[in-house]
C-alpha cells in the first residue's frame, strides 16, 4: 500500500518543517548558551546535545515511545489526558526534531562563536543594552550561521528515517514520509515507485542547497 | 568635565597588574606609554568592558565604578564614545547604519548638542553615507569609527592609537579631523598613543605608562622633557612639537612666531607644509595657530653665530642638559641635547653624537645657535 507521491512529498515537507520550527529556537538558545557562557555540567550539556548524533536512530526513537507510551512518564495515563503523538505526523515531526537537535545546536554555536565579542563590547558603549545589542549586532552577524543551521536541520530532519519508524510507524498518507515511503516500495518491489520517490528527494535536496548558496551569495554582495 | 576625570583602578593581567591613579580637571588628555603597557586596558576599563577591574572610575562627578561600593555602571549608561584601534566598524551595516548605532542614546538623553549633520560635515563623511563599510579606505574607516562614537552623544571621547599603523600622509589628514572634533564639539578626550608627537600636539595632559604603572603626569611639554621619560620617546625618534602663530605666508615660506622675537620659516609645499594637513584650505591664514614638529637630528648645534647659510632658521639658546641614550635603547653614541630657546614652554631638543659633543665642548648652561632649514619643519596642524 503507498499513496500517491505528492501526497508523501507534501507529508514530508510538513513534517520537515514542523520539526525545523520545533527544533530551532531551543538549538539557537543551546548553541548560544555553548557558545558565550562558562557554567558547571557544560560538558555534560555538550554530551547530551551530541546523544542524537551517535547513537543509533532507533534508539532515539524507542526512549521516545517508551516516554510517550500510555504508561509512560509522558503517556495518558499518566498526564490524565492524551498527546496524541504517537503514530501521527505530530510524532514523527517530534521525533525529526530531536534528530536535528545537534546539527541545529554546533552550527549554532559556531555561528555565535564567529561573533567578534568586541564588537559587542563596542555596541554597549554607544548606549545598546544587552538586549538590543543581541538584536542589533549578534543576531544579524550570526545570521548566515544561523540559517545554515535551520537548513542543516531541516536536511536532517528531511531524512530522518529510524526514530520516526518507532514513534510514528510507516502509514501511507498520515506518517509515511520520502524517506519511509523509498523504503516501503523497496520492499514491495515497485522498484519505479522508489526512484520516482528518489527523484523528488533529490530535486529537494538539489532545491534546498541552491536555495543556501543563493542566499548567502546575496548577503555577501557589497551595498 | 567640569569636575574632571578621577581614577584608581587596578586589574589583574596575565603580564601584570595594572595599577594606575590619575586625577585631573583637564578635558584633552593622553596616556603614553610603549606596547604592553596596558593603555588599551585602561580604556576598556573605562568603557565598563573589564569586568574584573577593581576601584574607583568617577567622571564629571558621576561614578562609574566603586568596588568597594558596590557601583559599576555597565557600558551602555556611561555615556562612552570609544573607538577601538581597530576600529571594529559594524560590517553587517553600511556608513550610514554605523553612524546610527549609538543615535538613540544621544536622542534619549537629550544630548542634541551633537547633530549627525554637523559630524558628517566636520568628518567630511556625507558622500560615504552609503558606502559599506568593508569597501572604505583606512583614513575612511577611521573617520567612521570616530563619526559613530560622536553620533552617540559620549560624554567622553576614548580614543585607541588614532594614527598607528598609518602611512605619513594619512596621519597628516587624519590629524586634522582630530583637531577640528576637539575645537567643534569641545569633547573630552583621552587619547591613547605610543607617540609622543601624537600626544604633544593634541593632548593637554598625559599620563606616561609603563609595565602597568603610571610613571608620570602633567602637561606633555613638561613631561617628555623629564629625564626618566625622554629615553621612551627615542624608539619613535624624538619629534618636537611647537605652537606659534602664524604671520606672515608667501609664496615660498609660512612665518610662524612661536613668541614675541622668536620666528620660524617654514617653507610651503613640498614636504615642509602638507596642504592636506591643513585641511581645507589651500594655505595657513595669518592669524591662525599652528603646530609645527621637527625631528631632533634635523637641528643643528652651533657654538658660534652662523652666517651665509641657506637654511633660514638660527635661534639662539642655552643649553639646558644633555642627555645619553642607554646602550639598551639601541641609539648608543646618541646624545639629545635639551636647548631653552627664549621663554618657549619646553626646550627643543636635538641628536647629535657623542662626537659631535666633543668637538665642540657643549656643556650644560653654554649658549648655542640652534640652525634649521625652513624644510626640516612640516605644520601638523593649523586653526
Amino acid at each position: 500500500m503507498s499513496s500517491p507521491p505528492i501526497v508523501t512529498l507534501l507529508l514530508s515537507l510538513k513534517v520537515a518543517l514542523w520539526a525545523t520550527a520545533i527544533i530551532f529556537p531551543p538549538g539557537v538558545l543551546l548553541g548560544l548558551l555553548l557558545a558565550r557562557r562558562d557554567f558547571r555540567g557544560k560538558s555534560m550539556i555538550e554530551t547530551i546535545t551530541a546523544l542524537p548524533l551517535v547513537l543509533p536512530p532507533t534508539a532515539v526513537g524507542y526512549l521516545l515511545l517508551t516516554l510517550l507510551a500510555r504508561d509512560g512518564p509522558l503517556g495518558e495515563r499518566t498526564l490524565g489526558f492524551d498527546l496524541d503523538l504517537l503514530f501521527t505526523w505530530k510524532g514523527a515531526a517530534l521525533a525529526s526534531s530531536l534528530m536535528a537537535l545537534p546539527l541545529v545546536a554546533r552550527t549554532a554555536r559556531v555561528a555565535f562563536e564567529e561573533v567578534d565579542r568586541r564588537l559587542e563590547g563596542v555596541a554597549r558603549t554607544l548606549g545598546l543594552g544587552p538586549v538590543r545589542t543581541f538584536v542589533e549586532i549578534t543576531l544579524p552577524l550570526a545570521r548566515r550561521g544561523l540559517l545554515a543551521a535551520a537548513l542543516l536541520g531541516f536536511s536532517r530532519a528531511l531524512g530522518e528515517f529510524g526514530a520516526t519508524v518507532i514513534v510514528a510507524g510507516n502509514i501511507p498518507g498520515r506518517t509515511q514520509t520520502l524517506a519511509l515511503g523509498i523504503f516501503s516500495e523497496m520492499q514491495i518491489g515497485h522498484d519505479r515507485q522508489a526512484l520516482l520517490l528518489v527523484g523528488i528527494a533529490v530535486a529537494l535536496a538539489f532545491a534546498t542547497i541552491f536555495t543556501v548558496e543563493t542566499l548567502l551569495r546575496r548577503r555577501t554582495r557589497p551595498a | 568635565m567640569s569636575r574632571g576625570l578621577e581614577i584608581d583602578i587596578s586589574l589583574l593581567l596575565d603580564r601584570f597588574t595594572l595599577s594606575v591613579r590619575w586625577q585631573t580637571a583637564e578635558s584633552s588628555l593622553g596616556i603614553f606609554g610603549p606596547s604592553g603597557a596596558g593603555k588599551t586596558t585602561i580604556l576598556e576599563t573605562l568603557a565598563g568592558l573589564r569586568a574584573a577591574a577593581r576601584g574607583v572610575i568617577r567622571v564629571d562627578g558621576r561614578t562609574w565604578l566603586d568596588s568597594a561600593r558596590g557601583i559599576r555602571l555597565p557600558p551602555e549608561r556611561r555615556g562612552i564614545g570609544y573607538v577601538p584601534q581597530d576600529l571594529l566598524l559594524f560590517p553587517h551595516r553600511d556608513v550610514m547604519g554605523n553612524l546610527r548605532s549609538g543615535r538613540r542614546r544621544a536622542e534619549r538623553a537629550g544630548r542634541a548638542r551633537i547633530e549627525p549633520r554637523k559630524v558628517l560635515e566636520v568628518l567630511e563623511l556625507a558622500d560615504l553615507a552609503g558606502r559599506d563599510v568593508r569597501t572604505l579606505s583606512g583614513g575612511e574607516r577611521r573617520r567612521v569609527a570616530l563619526g559613530r562614537a560622536l553620533c552617540s552623544g559620549p560624554e567622553l571621547l576614548l580614543l585607541d592609537e588614532p594614527l598607528a599603523n598609518l602611512d605619513l600622509a594619512l596621519r597628516r589628514r587624519i590629524l586634522p579631523y582630530l583637531f577640528r572634533v576637539r575645537e567643534e564639539f569641545a569633547m573630552p578626550t583621552l587619547h591613547v598613543s605610543h607617540d609622543a608627537t601624537e600626544i604633544k600636539a593634541l593632548c593637554r595632559e598625559v599620563m606616561v605608562l609603563a609595565g602597568g604603572r603610571t610613571m608620570a603626569h602633567g602637561p606633555p611639554d613638561e613631561i617628555f622633557a623629564t629625564p626618566s621619560i625622554v629615553p621612551m620617546t627615542w624608539a619613535e625618534g624624538f619629534e618636537n612639537v611647537v605652537r606659534g602663530m602664524v604671520t606672515a605666508v608667501s609664496d615660498s615660506v609660512v612665518t610662524v612666531d612661536l613668541e614675541p622675537g622668536v620666528s620660524i620659516t617654514v617653507a610651503a609645499g613640498g614636504a615642509g607644509i602638507d596642504r592636506a594637513a591643513a585641511g581645507r584650505e589651500a594655505a595657513p591664514a595669518v592669524g591662525s595657530e599652528a603646530i609645527l614638529a621637527v625631528r631632533a637630528e634635523e637641528l643643528i648645534l652651533a657654538t658660534q653665530t652662523p652666517t651665509a647659510l641657506s637654511a633660514q632658521n638660527i635661534l639662539a639658546g642655552t643649553i639646558r642638559d644633555i642627555r645619553e641614550a642607554r646602550p639598551e635603547d639601541g641609539h648608543a653614541g646618541q646624545l639629545l641635547v635639551g636647548v631653552a630657546v627664549g621663554r618657549l614652554p619646553a626646550p627643543l631638543f636635538a641628536s647629535i653624537t657623542t662626537e659631535a659633543r666633543r668637538r665642540l665642548g657643549l656643556r650644560e648652561g653654554m649658549p648655542v645657535t640652534i640652525v634649521c632649514k625652513a624644510h626640516s619643519f612640516r605644520i601638523l596642524a593649523t586653526r
